[in-house]
């Protein structure tokens, strides 16, 4: 049986122009080494949050499946408004002990398939995961640790803005993003971004604008 | 009225153990009437006019018929009625033959319980529940309802099942001869010796075959599936239901199909890994029983932008973990974080629980939180002096609240605050009525938190960060 691959709306443009990344919002561009998300590479967030979803929205946006498996409190909401397409995501929210294979599954058919591991995930399972990676053309976003990572990032600092005591509410957040990994990406690199702006795109902060934020972000910071 | 359905007879055998004893069973129940329908593994169906006239009575035919069984060392139960859904249960209460007679079919449905159209997976489940609390126990009850109000209530599926509860045919049977040729085709080259792989490219097929025909506005209560093996030989056999055969259903037939009648080889074969047949060189479905489409199936079919590699992908996770686990979210209405999402099992129509139109004053503004507990967590809110904070039914707040501890964590500062903005939802609906102030809380590293006080308990809804 010969589907005609035009009658499916996979749109397969960003192959040609992103070569071997997939796109990133702008904000983002700078923090990346290759200004994307290498093709066949881990990208490992510390924590779930925005910052992971604003990783997966550009390449959503620019018409990539995104399968998201192990974050049953993932907010779709939150995700759609920085860009990513609900379209075109699937959620696998509890893949229990199967979670190699439901990865592996997911990246046959998703470009980017966000996961949250379990804590231990054993080194032979992360190694044929990234074998099977580097065959496809997909990009896994972890959150949390993978020892194995090209590229880390994490939330150092963040401020919200508009809540004030006993009014207002939440508008903007403003945050410190910390970069590092391994081979291009070893040098450290630190930018502030709004995250989200207060139009609910992710911006670059001015230095100017960024707000004073006395708090220091959690010391849970990820080891390895 | 529309005409009295035809008799049906239905067989059930419960005690099956293996699908390739259910062909056994089809080729013995064949030599008594040759149109045999298999309805799921272990049940068929035939039209029992033909052969009650031949063999003496709708009674003698099912003696004869569950003797032949006996023989085979099968145990079968036979029922006769109106129509298909009756027939059926009149075979799962028959002990063991149980026939209605002619035209007395509606007063054997009355008395029997709603909770019985859950086997028919159509709206089933939820709508029998349904019918249960409104306080309409049996299908008598049902079927006193005008039909006109069902179908406004509840749709096609209650337009169905009133139909069922009547003892008329689930659809009205437009059956119109296929001057087309509706069927689709796939070849195996080279021939597939695995079972997995057919099944899959069923899937595929299936959704083929309703494309083609919800093009005509048509779809299917009957389809026959047919297998050639490599060595020629070929499987044939209806299969049919009184809903829809969705894609994944009818999937499932082509792999009971394809169980039963390929005994895999035995494994004393010299030959070593041989398939007795070779493989299957040919699979086809023929849609046989076409009615005209109510419309509310076309937009299971109507997905087109889930590519192949997509809905493979995804259809291999639900194999694995079962259909709900493969969701696909779906941005609708709702004054909550967690309401303005559904998630809808792939392959299923997405459609928002709740409309996106209609305004949802006390709805939380601004940024949306990136995390939205599936079950929100108990919290301890408390103000300066460590008592903790109550919201009054006025909405007024008995202090500042100054600390946060979610669910057992250390508590967090709280250096901002918002609210309470209250929210009373569905009053009229003593299942679902929530009465609830919402606060926004900032808290002293750096995250933000969507917290709630419902009766008189604080609950952390979701997160900002």
């Amino acid at each position: 049986m010969a589907a005609g691959p035009s009658s499916h709306g996979l749109p397969e443009a960003s192959e040609a122009i992103g070569a071997g990344t997939l796109p990133v919002l702008p904000a983002l561009r700078e923090l990346l080494p290759r200004g994307g998300l290498a093709r066949g590479s881990v990208v490992t967030v510390a924590e779930f949050g925005l910052l992971i979803l604003a990783l997966a929205a550009g390449a959503s946006a620019d018409g990539a499946w995104c399968g998201i498996a192990g974050v049953p409190e993932a907010g779709v909401l939150a995700a759609a408004g920085l860009g990513l397409d609900a379209e075109r995501t699937l959620l696998v929210p509890d893949p229990g002990h199967a979670w190699p294979q439901v990865v592996a599954s997911l990246l046959d058919g998703c470009e980017l398939v966000l996961l949250r591991p379990p804590a231990q995930a054993p080194a032979q399972i992360r190694q044929r995961l990234e074998a099977t990676l580097r065959r496809g053309r997909g990009v896994l976003l972890v959150a949390g640790d993978w020892p194995g990572a090209q590229v880390r990032l994490r939330v150092l600092t963040q401020g919200w803005t508009g809540l004030g005591d006993g009014h207002g509410r939440l508008r903007a957040c403003c945050a410190q993003v910390m970069a590092d990994g391994r081979g291009q990406a070893a040098v450290a690199r630190t930018r502030w971004l709004w995250l989200p702006a207060e139009d609910g795109r992710v911006t670059v902060a001015e230095p100017a604008d960024i707000p004073d934020l006395p708090a220091v972000r959690r010391l849970q910071v990820v080891g390895g | 009225m529309s005409a009295p359905e035809h008799r049906v007879m239905v067989l059930c055998c419960p005690g099956l153990s293996v699908p390739a004893q259910f062909d056994q069973v089809l080729t013995a129940v064949t030599s008594f009437c040759p149109a045999v329908e298999a309805v799921e593994p272990g049940v068929c169906a035939f039209g029992a006019r033909g052969p009650a006239r031949y063999f003496g009575g709708e009674a003698k035919l099912a003696d004869r018929i569950t003797a032949a069984l006996a023989d085979l060392g099968v145990e079968s139960r036979a029922g006769v009625a109106d129509g298909l859904f009756a027939a059926h249960l009149a075979a799962r209460a028959a002990g063991p033959v149980l026939i209605v007679p002619p035209g007395r079919t509606a007063e054997f449905l009355a008395r029997q319980p709603v909770s019985v159209l859950v086997s028919q997976d159509l709206a089933g489940q939820d709508l029998a529940s349904l019918l249960n609390r409104l306080g309409l126990r049996t299908l008598g009850d049902l079927a006193a309802l005008p039909a006109g109000d069902v179908a406004s209530r509840f749709g096609a599926a209650g337009e169905t099942v009133h139909r069922l509860a009547r003892g008329l045919g689930s659809r009205p049977l437009a059956v119109r001869p296929t001057a087309e040729d509706l069927s689709v085709t796939q070849e195996f080259d080279p021939p597939e010796p695995l079972a997995e792989p057919v099944v899959f490219a069923a899937k595929a097929l299936a959704e083929r075959m309703h494309e083609g025909l919800a093009a005509r506005g048509l779809t299917c209560v009957r389809v026959q599936v047919r297998a050639i093996s490599a060595d020629g030989r070929e499987s044939r056999r209806l299969w049919r239901h009184d809903g829809l055969l969705s894609a994944a259903a009818l999937a499932d037939r082509v792999r009971w199909q394809l169980d039963g009648w390929r005994v895999p080889a035995a494994p004393a074969d010299p030959a070593g890994d041989a398939d007795t047949d070779g493989g299957i060189v040919v699979l086809r479905l023929v849609p046989d029983q076409v009615v005209h489409a109510t419309g509310h199936q076309l937009a299971l079919w109507g997905e087109t932008v889930v590519s192949d590699r997509v809905a493979r992908a995804a259809m291999r996770v639900q194999a694995m973990l079962g259909h709900e686990a493969v969701l696909r979210p779906v941005l609708g209405g709702g004054r909550d974080v967690s309401e303005q999402v559904s998630h809808v099992p792939f392959g299923e129509k997405r459609e928002p629980r709740l409309a996106a139109e209609p305004p949802w004053p006390g709805r939380i503004l601004g940024a949306a939180p990136a995390v939205v507990y599936p079950f929100a967590r108990e919290a301890d809110v408390t103000d300066e002096a460590g008592a903790a904070v109550t919201v009054t039914g006025r909405c007024v707040i008995s202090a500042a609240p100054a600390w946060l501890a979610a669910d057992g964590e250390p508590p967090l500062r709280i250096t901002g605050w918002a609210g309470p903005w209250p929210l009373s939802e569905r009053w009229w609906d003593p299942v679902a009525a929530r009465r609830r102030a919402r606060f926004q809380l900032l808290t002293g590293d750096g995250r933000a938190w969507l917290a709630a006080v419902q009766d008189g308990r604080w609950l952390v809804e979701a997160g900002y960060w």
